[in-house]
């Protein structure tokens, strides 16, 4: 296994009642944001039930190693992460073709400022097609965009998360949210909620 | 602080990611400068929508039954 944990020192034996008490209240509590990272970074829900149970699993039996009151929910999704890239990303084999850093943001702002400013266009979107469009999105962009946009996590806790530097995250982020409103203003083109040309 | 400035820190300021001093910058020329002012007010109302769109969805109750019966046998 990639990420085996070391056996807990014998000079630290945490009672089982305990530790049932703290994982619950600590990590269980944060069992559907990291369903909904798992879901967009799986793209299905049995395999993201899969890697949400691994990653509990993992946390479960590393929980000496987790400094309690300090923040679960990035440590969770840390383990999450790695839990995805070891196992699913090898076992899909779907290597990114792209280099996410070298994509160039497209504008919808400058596209809409005149026919719809105020981007009402959005509301007539629903939540299935906002879903697909992020799930089209690299897996860099996507993991970035879904831990700031739906997560509301800090740039530096994403870059823990990631293991990147904060000016990766912003400039990530940044491309991420451009992508999206440009395939979002495609589709909404596309259905006629807003006249434009597809981008 | 330029309207390209601005809109290059457009997502920082909406994230509260910014230093002090900068986010004063942009708020002064986003009160003086009406195209980077519905610049911001699109960009806050996607971010908004995104939220709004994604937030819904839980974990089912039968992944939480599955968890707790593999952790603790239940």
């Amino acid at each position: 296994m990639a990420e085996s944990s070391p056996v807990p020192p014998a000079s630290s034996p945490v009672p089982l009642d305990d530790k049932r008490a703290s994982f619950e209240r600590e990590a269980l509590v944060h069992l559907d944001v990291l369903y909904r990272v798992a879901l967009r970074l799986t793209g299905n829900p049995s395999d993201a039930d899969d890697l949400v149970q691994e990653t509990m699993l993992k946390a479960y039996r590393a929980w000496e190693q987790y400094e309690q009151g300090t923040n679960a929910k990035a440590w969770l999704l840390t383990i999450l992460r790695h839990a995805f890239i070891n196992e699913y990303r090898r076992r899909t084999r779907h290597p990114e073709t792209v280099d996410v850093d070298t994509i160039e943001p497209f504008a919808v702002f400058s596209e809409v400022q005149d026919e719809d400013p105020q981007g009402a266009f959005f509301d007539k979107i629903v939540d299935d097609q906002v879903l697909q469009a992020i799930d089209q999105l690299p897996v860099a962009f996507r993991e970035t965009l879904v831990l700031s946009d739906v997560e509301g996590m800090s740039y530096q806790e994403i870059a823990s998360i990631l293991q990147v530097p904060v000016g990766t995250v912003k400039s990530r982020l940044f491309r991420a949210r451009q992508l999206l409103q440009g395939k979002l203003y495609d589709y909404a083109v596309e259905m006629g909620y807003i006249k434009g040309t597809p981008a | 602080m330029n309207c390209r400035e601005c809109v290059e820190h457009l997502y920082e300021f909406l994230d509260r990611e910014l230093t002090p001093e900068l986010e004063r910058e942009i708020r002064e020329h986003l009160e003086d400068c009406p195209p980077c002012g519905e610049q911001y007010d699109f960009e806050e109302l996607f971010l908004k929508f995104l939220r709004a769109r994604c937030k819904t969805q839980g974990a089912p109750a039968e992944l939480k039954k599955r968890v707790l019966r593999e952790l603790f046998g239940e």
